[in-house]
């Protein structure tokens, strides 16, 4: 077979479109074909530029160059490396050796052998339930000796004139005697002696067996097998015993070693070594409910890949999974973990306190198993990855939704964009008469909307359509289907892999295109609130008094009409717009999915509806809290993305971009709010903290006039209730426990090379591993003060 | 069972599982080592007593090579050298072995029938008395490769757990991708593997200042510890024998071996044979050894001056031991026993290219030898090996199977 791996770098042999790694040559070979020979060349070039592209540029952003070079230097090698002068892949494929059974002769044989024993020993014991049917201790020997005549046929005495096992000539001291079982004749040095005990012993185990034996394919052997261990304590005690001669059965010494075997059969079939109920996954020995480390090991074989198949969608934020359910999942596995070491110490320290020791083959083979156990949960625990707290989690499915989200928001943005346009452009029509106090700003948001985003939109629209990523996307996604249906696992992950990938890749454009657009959209969404809010003033002054007199309940109830009131209100009747803030604050903490969508969606829309018909808000709040919940981002959720794999690259690059993304919605915020700059900036530094407390403003709701201003404009609104500034927020305290987290993992990394370290006896690697714990912990312990 | 298992074994086998724990019994053919994808070993050593099958080798090599036969899956018609007769009889006792278990043997036959030639080294004595130049032959050489392990223990200074290292191109890449390389080209990868290892290492062995480092400290350990293994083995290795080059003054060594496998100047050989005896940095071994090639080289030469050489051997304190070498490897390999001529070229056409090669000047003193391995193989490939040296066995059975 091919043995050298020429394109291992670090992977070893790494297909070139999927990335995955592939055993050998030959392998990749095969995986190429099989994977990727469906898919068109070109697209093929296409996406892997694509990819390439996509990861160069992030390097330029993100990372440090040196990567690039090292993978076009794998590649290179990869190419041309040469065997020097031996080629083995020039060589056919080498098929599996020959090879030959030799199973059905050596069932044969052994069959035939075990038969005739089994027919020996059953004569036997037949024989001997016969001979101790009757009750021997109350008959005369001379009727015992005619019971036991007409038994066995008793060869004649003429026929043997001497012992046929010592040679000894018989005569009148070296008397004859008869085996009561076959009947052949030895002399008394000869003879044997089967005490009652014993007969009883073999013969009730015998019939037990018969009684039992009731499934006809077991082995022939089985016909005398017994379950029960109550007699094995009696033959201890039949060897010591001195009976009388009617007590005992004579019989040869041919006769008494084939019982004898027997008896150590049924003993052995009663005896389980402790070893073996420690270690032993058989069902039989389970229903002792001990655990047994095998049965440990295949519980651990069964639940860690269904566990890391949860903790890696979960990481990624995704719902699929529960995350108690892999909580438990997770307590159960370390307690199986936990089962595990223990017992295979246990069975490490048996017999070691006895006094004869056991036998060095014995502990050879119990520090094998101890090795292997420690072996097994090296391997196992430390691809065990953790889980993220609740808090964790919720962060991770909003950074998720987020994403997915964006996504959806281009297209979206897209569609509605032409509407508002024109809505926009009737807005602008009717409040052109409206003197604006941030007109720079005004015309800063034009110019740049001159500048034009419209063709980009069109052109991103056609480019979305025809992007080979979507194409690549539906491609792997069909071929997932496909090797599902053909039950090829592994190529599932494999595809899954690539197509998650993809999917990174894919969001990653969208995620740029989303900020860019939501950068515009922005931008024009201002514009209409200023020409809104010329309205609004207008028409307030209309119905100011009428508000006024209605109850201040509605008002709070409403927070959202009271939101775009109270832009004024606020001046007047603060009492009013702290109890509205309150309340609003209150019910964004409470219900996350409302805040998402209804900040998006809303400003453009609500602020048409509202200077539409300014009075029915209630009503159609409401139907937007319904339509946020109903969501159908929410269920895009499900679908497969980026996990938090430490391995790619793409799930790192996300936060940045969000963050900027924030920054950007930002400062277009303060681009037209100018004299609400330094609340602004609070805001954002004070992000965390203000989450943390989010009744803080209500407890002193006089102190914060200006806030509660703010909070009357639904787009500074956005700067508090923002999902994304929220996440940014939450992202840092969410960051510090991921570290910990981290932390902790490291630390118990790096337990396990030291101790493997050690084991190796690698004396000055141990050092310097001992010194990046220490330095863990401390950073560990600082973390943990920072945090506290 | 790794090779063919007699049907009494199986009956003895299967009377004594009296408790019935025997689940299978297979014969899977792999009653040899594998050494690299295209050399198989059986380990044996010394199996002709004088110019005959020690009858124990004999059989364990016809296993070892059945084994190999059934797990290639080929049936092959078999030749052998025609100058030896332990060739021949172990080709009679594959033979037999095919024979005998023709069930065994009944492969899908190829178009081209697979070929078992079977040399005997004693035609070509020279080849593994010359010091070699490229990586896994000089571990073997000047080291010693046993099961793909190297013994390290006799190196100066080494570290307890380089005692002894395992050079495996399954899962070395670096040995893999140098180990048919000559030296001088293995001491440069060897820099560069250096190199690279060096602009890792920093990396790895800087301040873990963040958690970004200590996750990526973390994540390149494993990969980092393997490279740092295959850094500092290669580069043990690589010293060990470049120390051992220096030494034994392996370099003009090897330059007049070269001369004595293939040249022809007998008076030039004679003086740098000569210099060299008188050289102490020389080993009493390599010295024998080229005092074996003189010998052989120039057994029948008119002005031989082998006594001579002796003298000198005896006199620079070479043991008896090494010394009686020389003249067994005549005995082993002399002109007498060989089959094919080691040194000069037969036809028109080989002296042509000798002399060819005369003018155009040696590429590298160090690797001028070519075995004669390599032109049995080429006029074999080309259909050129002749049917009176290499006759095949049975004609008419093996090749109508």
């Amino acid at each position: 077979g091919p043995f050298g791996d020429p394109g291992e770098v670090r992977e070893g042999f790494l297909c070139p479109l999927c990335l995955k790694d592939l055993q050998s040559l030959r392998q990749l070979q095969s995986h190429y074909e099989e994977e990727h020979s469906s898919e068109d060349r070109d697209v093929k070039g296409q996406l892997k530029n694509l990819v390439q592209k996509a990861k160069r540029a992030k390097k330029k952003l993100l990372k440090r160059e040196g990567d690039d070079r090292t993978d076009s230097g794998s590649q290179e090698r990869y190419e041309s490396f040469s065997y020097g002068g031996v080629d083995p892949y020039m060589w056919e494929p080498q098929e599996v050796g020959a090879m030959r059974s030799h199973l059905s002769d050596f069932k044969k044989h052994r069959a035939a052998r075990i038969d005739h024993y089994v027919v020996e020993v059953n004569k036997l014991i037949i024989r001997l339930e016969k001979l101790t049917s009757f009750d021997r201790a109350n008959t005369e020997s001379a009727k015992i000796r005619a019971i036991e005549k007409s038994l066995v046929p008793w060869v004649s005495d003429q026929d043997v004139p001497f012992c046929p096992d010592c040679g000894n000539k018989f005569s009148i001291r070296n008397r004859r005697h008869h085996c009561r079982l076959c009947g052949s004749i030895m002399c008394k040095k000869c003879m044997e002696l089967v005490s009652l005990l014993l007969a009883s012993k073999l013969t009730s185990a015998s019939k037990e067996a018969l009684g039992s034996h009731t499934s006809p394919n077991s082995s022939p052997n089985s016909v005398h097998g017994s379950r029960r261990g109550s007699i094995s304590s009696i033959s201890s005690v039949s060897s010591v015993l001195d009976e009388k001669d009617e007590d005992r059965i004579r019989c040869c010494r041919h006769c008494k070693d084939t019982l004898l075997k027997r008896e150590q059969q049924i003993d052995e079939r009663e005896y389980t070594p402790e070893i073996v109920k420690l270690y032993e996954a058989s069902p039989t020995l389970c229903c002792f409910h001990l655990p047994k480390l095998r049965l440990c090991m295949e519980k651990v074989d069964q639940k860690a890949p269904e566990y890391i198949r949860m903790a890696e969608s979960l990481n990624a934020g995704e719902t699929t999974y529960n995350l108690e359910r892999a909580n438990d999942l997770r307590v159960e596995i370390q307690k199986l973990y936990e089962f595990i070491d223990a017992l295979s110490k246990k069975i490490l320290s048996l017999g070691l306190h006895e006094n004869p020791q056991p036998h060095p083959k014995t502990l050879q083979l119990q520090r094998m198993i101890r090795y292997s156990a420690t072996l097994f949960v090296q391997e196992k625990l430390l691809g065990l990855m953790s889980l993220p707290t609740k808090d964790q989690y919720e962060e991770l499915k909003k950074r998720r939704l987020h994403m997915v989200r964006q996504v959806k928001l281009v297209h979206m943005a897209l569609e509605t964009h032409g509407k508002q346009e024109e809505k926009q452009k009737d807005f602008i029509s009717r409040s052109t008469d409206t003197v604006n106090g941030d007109a720079t700003h005004l015309k800063k948001g034009t110019v740049r909307k001159s500048e034009g985003w419209l063709p980009t939109s069109s052109i991103s629209r056609e480019s979305e359509i025809a992007d080979p990523l979507l194409q690549q996307i539906d491609n792997i996604t069909s071929f997932i289907k496909q090797a599902k249906a053909a039950n090829r696992i592994d190529e599932v992950h494999m595809l899954q892999e690539n197509l998650r990938q993809l999917q990174d890749e894919y969001d990653q454009q969208q995620t740029l295109k989303a900020i860019e657009l939501s950068k515009k959209q922005a931008e024009e969404e201002e514009m209409q609130r200023e020409e809104l809010q010329v309205l609004r003033e207008k028409e307030w002054e209309r119905e100011h008094h009428k508000l006024m007199s209605q109850h201040s309940r509605t008002c709070s109830l409403d927070f959202r009409e009271v939101k775009h009131h109270q832009h004024e209100v606020a001046k007047e009747d603060r009492n009013l717009t702290a109890g509205a803030l309150d309340l609003d604050i209150t019910q964004i903490k409470g219900d996350p999915s409302f805040e998402t969508p209804a900040v998006e969606q809303l400003p453009a829309k609500e602020h048409l509806i509202f200077t539409l018909k300014p009075q029915s808000v209630p009503q159609h709040d409401k139907d937007k809290d319904q339509t946020a919940c109903l969501n159908p981002f929410e269920d895009e959720a499900d679908t497969p993305q980026s996990e938090e794999d430490p391995g790619n690259p793409f799930a790192k690059d996300t936060s940045p971009v969000v963050s900027f993304y924030n920054t950007a919605l930002q400062s277009d915020k303060k681009e037209y709010n100018p004299f609400e700059n330094e609340e602004e900036d609070e805001q954002t530094n004070g992000a965390p903290h203000s989450t943390s407390n989010p009744f803080e403003e209500d407890e002193n709701p006089f102190q914060k006039p200006l806030g509660s201003w703010n909070s009357g404009n639904p787009f500074e609104e956005g700067s508090s209730t923002n999902p994304f500034e929220v996440e940014d927020g939450n992202e840092v305290s969410g960051e510090e426990a991921i570290e910990e987290e981290l932390l902790l993992q490291q630390i118990d990394n790096i337990k396990a090379y030291i101790f493997d370290a050690k084991h190796s006896g690698r004396m000055d690697e141990v050092e310097v591993l001992t010194e990046n714990l220490k330095e863990l912990k401390r950073t560990l312990a600082k973390q943990k003060e920072k945090s506290t | 069972f790794s090779n063919v298992i007699s049907k009494s074994d199986v009956k003895s086998l299967a009377e004594a599982d009296e408790q019935e724990v025997v689940a299978e019994v297979q014969e899977f053919y792999g009653d040899y080592i594998a050494v690299n994808p295209h050399v198989f070993s059986l380990n044996l050593l010394g199996c002709c007593q004088g110019r005959n099958w020690d009858p124990a080798q004999l059989s364990r090599t016809t296993q070892g090579l059945t084994a190999l036969l059934l797990s290639l899956k080929k049936c092959p018609m078999i030749r052998y050298q025609l100058s030896s007769e332990p060739a021949k009889r172990l080709a009679e006792c594959v033979k037999q072995v095919i024979t005998k278990e023709y069930e065994l043997f009944d492969f899908r036959r190829t178009e081209v029938p697979p070929l078992l030639l079977i040399l005997d080294r004693s035609d070509d004595a020279i080849t593994p008395l010359l010091n070699q130049w490229t990586y896994q032959a000089m571990v073997h050489e000047l080291l010693g490769i046993n099961n793909n392990r190297i013994d390290l223990s006799r190196v100066p200074g080494i570290s307890k757990d380089l005692r002894e290292v395992v050079l495996s191109a399954e899962n070395d890449e670096f040995y893999a991708n140098n180990m048919y390389l000559n030296f001088a080209e293995i001491g440069s990868n060897i820099k560069n593997l250096m190199e690279d290892f060096q602009r890792r290492k920093p990396k790895e062995q800087q301040k873990l200042e963040s958690i970004a480092d200590m996750k990526a400290f973390v994540e390149n350990y494993p990969q980092f510890k393997k490279m740092s293994g295959t850094v500092s083995k290669h580069v043990t290795v690589v010293g060990e024998l470049s120390r051992l080059v220096a030494e034994r003054n392996l370099l003009e060594v090897s330059e007049v071996e070269q001369e004595l496998a293939c040249q022809n100047d007998h008076s030039s050989a004679l003086q740098n044979v000569r210099r060299l005896l008188q050289n102490p940095k020389v080993t009493e071994f390599d010295a024998v050894r080229l005092v074996m090639l003189y010998a052989l080289h120039y057994e029948r030469h008119s002005s031989n001056s082998l006594p001579g050489l002796m003298t000198e051997l005896r006199n620079r304190g070479v043991s008896e031991k090494y010394r009686k070498l020389v003249s067994a490897v005549v005995e082993y390999g002399g002109k007498r026993v060989r089959g094919s001529d080691l040194f000069s070229p037969k036809d028109a056409v080989a002296i042509t290219k000798q002399f060819l090669k005369g003018l155009k000047g040696v590429e590298n003193v160090y690797t001028q030898h070519q075995p004669l391995l390599q032109e049995t193989l080429d006029q074999l490939i080309k259909g050129k090996l002749k049917d009176s040296q290499y006759p095949y066995l049975g004609p008419n059975t093996l090749r109508d199977r």
